[in-house]
């Protein structure tokens, strides 16, 4: 047991003092995180105020009516007079205003009509949701006229024409009656991390695998350069010097790890979930990635081959595990593929924690993990020392 | 023609690293395709609903699921479907209560839109209220004429259905304006365009830092050294490194251009351009990665600054979250890295179909920046093949 940690101590020095543990470990994954966090804008539930304009052409009741209308709509929180259709463009393109009414002459033009008056609403084509909010603005202050207008075609329809007063009656009418259907707005938490945790998390877990490395690799460095030979030869158990490699890349892939978390949760408000959900889960992602490089290692005939293969299926599974970008919309067929990465795992475990869920939510993506890390674990456990013994 | 032989040499010893083959080849082509199956294509919106088994409900379902790029799926209470929201199988939900055509004529009806927050659902939403609209005018209307007519409201209903088109008093007509971005090009594109060029672009760089270790090698090995014993001028030696580390990063160029072309049926715009953008873009690299095999002591640290900053300055640049979504101080921060350029050259070319004389600044500035970079590099490799290393 000494044996063990006293080797154990004696790598992680190593590794302390070689600057490459802290560049795959710290460096490049924060740096990473902290660069996408500048740049993919956080998808806050922001209060939409917008700023229109309103080209009035007509100047006619309807048109007061509307302008008037926007004054008492909440998300509106500023509305500018435009003096025409080119203006209203100009200005919504350029980013002035986030949309624009034009009201054509004509529009207030009562009766019973040929066809109806247009409302033009100007709006960038990009910008989402100001966009979706600025037409069902128009469409709500629409639907009590267009309401009257279905109504009167209605009534013409069982009536030899209209009365003259039908207009007037039908119109205090539809006033008077409350819209049949009222559409209330609820909220679904988001079983899925905001984009800034994602992307953070799924470069530490992409690392990781970087990370944890160095325990197996020093094994076949010691091999080759001779040194595995005289620990061999003192008296120390064999399973020992292994025991004390495994342990190495543990320690390293739990110290960078927690490091990240705190950091990116600290600098970049990452939220990572539930604590000690969050600690079981990079735990065993700890011991599913050491595991693995384990026995790739173990598989290797020279620490250089290890180290290429050790990249190899940590790109490979980062991949297609959603550890550069997610993988959720991808075609059916990809699903089998994702459950065999041990990312898709960890990254889907702290989904299930993003909704505020306690430790237990991310049990079976810890469960799956763990899996991994058995399985990895007991194929290392035999191969090992083979190759030790090489 | 030394230089040329120094260059070949180092092309060959890249080619024949078979640990190569996996960076090189196989994995900028599966990050295409991977990039193109999740952002490519165009995705139907899913709406889960819940509706009870009324004619008015029915109604309101078909006429929403009528549209295109709206696929509707039921789920049997709320509580699943906004744990199908919550789970992304959806994107957003709408509840209808039951006995909903009879509260319709009593105009007491009400129905629940349930959306996740920052989620794709948002964009169902105007399309969700206007059919719900829809169907509510056609109900008060019906309830008006109604009381004016005396004839059954049903009557009126089932004679002037929400779906067909109704008569209205006014028109709400969207125009449209900008369109500098991502939603309007992206229209015409293939599934994988988009993927393609940023990746070429990441991996060309990232595959010259990384083979900036093979120049260490030389160092390391005293190959530099011999070279200068033998009658050859240090100018050749610097102009066959400098050629060699060109060749590898062409070599990765061409090699995802074409792959992504024969594999993805990728286009990339118009030849002439192309091929400038990955000459002018690969001499960058080189630069770059011939300047920190100048620089880095041994195999591991270029290894790690080359990955380090290869991914940071791709990130940067637009080859991992495109360019357009960045906020505006970032975007202009990433006009530093060669990647920006190169990114909105290709982008020129490739979505919006422009020649190589709308590319020209970009291409100048690429320009300059690989000739400074070379310079540099030049200057520290004559520096330290006087120091004999």
């Amino acid at each position: 047991m000494r044996a063990l940690l006293t080797i154990t101590g004696k790598d992680l020095r190593q590794r302390l003092r070689d600057r490459s543990a802290y560049l795959y470990g710290l460096v490049v994954p924060l740096g990473l995180a902290l660069l996408f966090g500048l740049i993919v804008p956080g998808f806050e539930d922001e209060e939409l105020s917008l700023t229109v304009g309103v080209a009035d052409l007509d100047g006619g009741q309807l048109a007061d009516q509307f302008r008037s209308s926007l004054g008492s709509v909440g998300a509106i929180e500023e509305v500018t007079e435009l003096p025409d259709a080119a203006a209203a463009e100009r200005a919504v393109d350029e980013g002035e205003l986030d949309a624009a009414y034009v009201l054509p002459e004509g529009f207030s033009a009562v009766g019973p009509r040929a066809r109806p008056a247009r409302l033009d609403v100007v709006v960038r084509v990009d910008d989402a949701l100001p966009r979706h909010v600025a037409i069902s603005i128009a469409e709500g202050f629409a639907q009590r006229r267009n309401t009257v207008a279905v109504a009167l075609a209605m009534v013409a329809s069982v009536s030899d024409g209209l009365e003259p007063d039908a207009v007037d009656r039908t119109s205090q009418i539809v006033a008077r009656r409350p819209p049949a259907i009222t559409l209330e707005q609820g909220t679904a938490g988001d079983d899925e991390l905001d984009i800034t945790t994602y992307l953070a998390a799924g470069m530490a877990v992409f690392f990781l695998f970087f990370t944890v490395q160095f325990g197996v690799l020093s094994l076949l460095e010691e091999r080759e350069n001779g040194t595995l030979d005289r620990l061999r030869v003192a008296p120390i158990r064999g399973r020992a010097i292994l025991g004390a490699k495994v342990l190495t890349s543990v320690a390293l892939g739990l110290v960078s790890m927690t490091v990240l978390v705190l950091a990116t949760t600290v600098l970049l408000d990452a939220r990572w979930g539930d604590p000690a959900g969050v600690a079981v889960l990079v735990v065993s992602g700890v011991l599913a990635a050491s595991a693995i490089v384990a026995v790739v290692g173990a598989l290797a005939r020279t620490a250089e081959q290890a180290s290429t293969w050790q990249a190899i299926i940590a790109i490979v599974l980062g991949m297609l595990g959603g550890s550069f970008f997610p993988l959720s919309d991808a075609p059916g067929w990809l699903e089998p593929l994702r459950k065999l990465s041990p990312h898709h795992w960890f990254l889907d475990g702290l989904g299930q924690l993003a909704n505020g869920g306690g430790p237990t939510e991310a049990l079976p993506a810890t469960g799956a993990l763990l899996a991994f890390a058995g399985a990895a674990g007991v194929l290392a456990a035999f191969l090992l020392p083979r190759a030790r013994a090489a | 023609m030394r230089a040329l032989a120094i260059a070949r040499n180092t092309v060959s010893r890249f080619v024949r690293d078979r640990s190569n083959l996996f960076f090189v080849l196989v994995f900028p082509l599966a990050l295409v395709l991977l990039l193109g199956l999740q952002f490519g294509g165009a995705q139907d919106l899913v709406l889960a609903f819940v509706a009870p088994d009324d004619d008015a409900a029915r109604e309101l379902v078909t006429d929403i699921g009528s549209r295109e790029g709206i696929e509707v799926v039921q789920y049997q209470t709320r509580q699943d479907a906004v744990q199908g929201v919550s789970d992304n199988d959806a994107d957003a939900a709408l509840v209808l209560f039951p006995r909903h055509t009879d509260a319709l004529q009593a105009g007491e009806a009400t129905a629940e839109f349930i959306t996740r927050p920052g989620g794709a659902g948002e964009t169902l939403r105007p399309i969700v209220s206007e059919a719900v609209g829809r169907q509510a005018v056609v109900s008060t209307a019906a309830g008006a004429a109604a009381e004016v007519t005396g004839q059954p409201a049903e009557r009126f209903v089932g004679a002037f259905p929400a779906s067909a088109d109704l008569p209205s008093a006014i028109d709400v007509l969207q125009v449209s304006v900008g369109g500098d971005g991502l939603g309007d090009d992206l229209g015409g594109l293939g599934r994988f365009e988009l993927g393609a060029s940023t990746q070429l672009v990441l991996f060309v760089f990232i595959t010259s830092l990384t083979a900036a270790a093979g120049l260490i090698q030389e160092r390391n090995l005293g190959l530099v050294t011999r070279m200068l014993s033998t009658p050859t001028r240090t100018r050749e030696v610097i102009v066959g490194t400098a050629l060699g580390r060109l060749g590898i990063a062409l070599l990765q160029g061409v090699y995802i251009m074409v792959g992504a072309q024969v594999l993805f049926g990728v286009g990339w715009g118009h030849p002439v351009g192309a091929l400038a953008i990955l000459v002018v873009f690969s001499a960058v690299s080189a630069g770059a990665g011939m300047l920190l095999g100048t620089l880095a002591r041994n195999d591991a640290q270029a290894n790690g600054i080359g990955v380090g900053l290869g991914l940071g300055l791709a990130a940067l640049g637009g080859s991992m979250v495109p360019l357009e979504v960045f906020p505006d101080t970032m975007r202009r921060v990433a006009s530093i890295t060669p990647h920006a350029w190169a990114n909105r050259a290709f982008a020129d070319l490739v979505r919006r179909d422009l020649g190589p004389s709308a590319i020209a600044p970009e291409l100048a500035v690429l320009a300059a920046m690989a000739i400074a970079l070379l310079a540099a590099a030049v200057w520290r490799l004559r520096q330290v093949t006087a120091a004999g290393s």
